[in-house]
């Protein structure tokens, strides 16, 4: 019978991660403060920016924008006053 | 991910626009970051932007209103689960489980290796593992931590592995030695590689590659002569196998799914050459006390080969030699030295296509005999030679606009240039600035190599993240 071995495992340790809901949606768009975070991609965020403003005139967009890979994440009184987050695209 | 994570946490809704061949490193993404359930849109590669945005528009605010399911209202932890012993059995069974395939939809279409980097590896038993951890000091159930503060690393926090941000003991990377075919002497270069997290490329193409500096490499018995980045010398190509059966096994990187290179290069292999010291002309330091360390310190350096690939051997067999010890040929004609025999500066032949492709500083491999011509020249420093490469490389703005990277580096233009002082948008198109980075010292050169008068050029940041790591830290 042939020798048994045991073998190390090269693979690494993952932490315990948690895992939480996702945040409750909105009731309708209307009259909310929606963020448009933009990231590059300027081919699809200039045309979404400008219908969004245009086809949706009853939110409160604001917009935060970077040419670079990161977001540019919101302060912390604008995180009391955001009800959504658009954010694209996404690197 | 992190700041979208960041938001649904704290009660604001999102939905994110991405590509649909990234769903993958989304979901992977998502899931270490704890909200696995985030809601994307896929935008096209290739419907013009207008008309994407037509598509796209109504499902994107659908996200934001459309009300969560029971998966997405759902809380939890998650944790794969893990053992010290992967697996118990005959040792053909013990290599076929290492050399397991997974079949990687799109973008790939194809069987991925589990556990390997696609070659045959030699199994982990126990006993290789345990003669493996004779090469170092270090204890096998120690998690493997930051041996120093330089860059922004901090001593004793643990390293995590890309992309999965994974932990490691030093007995696993052992066991990853031990499959890449290492011997005992090598494992304090496979840790310090280890520690440097083995970052892989995301969507661009992109490679590490290797290289040693300090008496360690002569004492295992590494190539930095004839072929240094090439086959044949065991531990040159062992330890740096070892990057990416790291990479894929601590760090979780699999192609298609989290690693999205999407021609690849061949750095990903990877490859590990060493610095030829005793070659280096009076006054030239090596990498090791370029980065602070000690002539007798040993070092490794795991360097990004970014983009625009590897430019070299742009002389003809016998074509540098004639240009150096004559002023003869196609080299000469160009600088406008026929007939004057050198010390010439090779560079100026190379330089004007530096930055054809692409701005950034360089990192340049080059054989003895060719650093000595540079010596000679009157470069009395490595860093004489980078002052010059860096000054050659202003261009005027308006050349300087039409490379693609910078629209992201000078953050769409808004940003500042970081020479002057001044705002972009108020630079004259005739203003010169430096197209090889914000300073001299990111250039980089290597010695090494065989006699053969060549070099090669390489794309990479070499400070980019200081990519610097004690070997010796790992004894």
């Amino acid at each position: 019978m042939a020798e048994k071995v045991r073998c190390i495992s090269p693979v690494g340790n993952a932490n315990i991660v948690q895992t939480f809901p996702l945040a409750p949606r909105l009731d309708k768009i209307d009259g909310k403060n929606i963020c448009l975070s933009i990231c590059g991609e300027p081919d699809i965020t200039i045309a979404l920016e400008k219908k969004l403003k245009s086809d949706y005139n009853n939110v409160n967009w604001t917009l935060k924008k970077t040419y670079g890979l990161y977001p540019i994440g919101l302060t912390d009184e604008e995180m009391k006053t955001t009800d959504a987050v658009i954010q694209g695209v996404l690197w | 991910m992190p700041y979208i994570a960041e938001l649904e946490k704290a009660g604001i809704p999102t939905v994110t626009i991405d590509f649909e061949d990234q769903d993958n490193m989304i979901h992977e993404e998502a899931l270490m970051r704890g909200v696995p359930q985030v809601r994307y849109i896929h935008a096209s590669r290739t419907l013009p932007g207008p008309k994407d945005v037509d598509n796209i528009i109504g499902p994107i605010l659908d996200a934001l209103v459309r009300p969560l399911t029971e998966k997405e209202k759902a809380s939890g932890t998650w944790q794969p689960p893990w053992k010290r012993i992967i697996f118990e059995g005959t040792m053909d069974e013990a290599e076929a489980f290492f050399h397991q395939t997974e079949y990687i939809p799109h973008p790939i279409n194809a069987e991925i290796a589990k556990y390997t980097d696609g070659l045959p590896v030699r199994v982990p038993t126990e006993e290789r593992v345990a003669e493996m951890l004779k090469g170092t000091s270090h204890r096998p159930d120690e998690i493997l931590t930051y041996q120093s503060d330089k860059g922004p690393r901090k001593k004793g926090e643990p390293v995590m592995f890309h992309p999965r941000n994974w932990t490691a003991t030093v007995e696993k990377v052992a066991a990853c030695a031990v499959m890449a075919g290492c011997k005992p002497e090598y494992l304090p270069a496979v840790l310090a590689i280890a520690e440097s997290g083995c970052q892989i490329g995301s969507t661009h193409s992109f490679g590490q590659w290797l290289c040693i500096s300090g008496p360690y490499a002569k004492e295992i018995g590494m190539n930095f002569g004839c072929g240094m980045l090439g086959p044949g010398s065991v531990p040159n190509s062992t330890i740096g196998r070892t990057y990416e059966i790291i990479a894929r096994n601590l760090g979780g990187a699999i192609p298609g799914v989290n690693r999205m290179t999407s021609i690849g290069s061949p750095f990903e292999g990877s490859r590990c050459g060493a610095e030829n010291t005793d070659a280096l002309p009076p006054g030239w330091k090596g990498l090791n006390e370029e980065r602070g360390y000690r002539k007798d310190e040993s070092i490794m350096m795991v360097i990004s080969h970014v983009n625009d690939g590897i430019r070299g051997v742009q002389f003809s067999p016998g074509g540098y030699r004639a240009f150096q010890k004559s002023g003869h040929g196609g080299i000469a004609r160009k600088l406008g030295v026929k007939g004057i025999p050198g010390p010439h500066n090779w560079l100026e032949y190379l330089i004007p296509e530096f930055w054809v492709g692409r701005e950034g500083p360089k990192t340049i491999i080059m054989v003895p005999e060719m650093a000595r011509h540079l010596y000679d020249y009157g470069f009395k420093s490595k860093e004489a030679v980078y002052e010059w490469l860096w000054k050659k490389s202003f261009m005027p703005v308006k050349q300087y606009r039409d490379f693609s990277w910078v629209d992201l580096t000078t953050n769409g233009w808004l940003g500042v240039e970081p020479t002057s002082g001044k705002h972009w948008k108020e630079l004259p198109d005739d203003y010169l600035v430096p197209a090889g980075g914000t300073e001299p010292s990111n250039f980089c050169i290597v010695v090494g190599g065989g006699d053969e008068e060549v070099s090669h050029q390489l794309s990479g940041h070499r400070f980019f993240t200081d990519p610097f790591y004690s070997i010796d830290a790992w004894r």
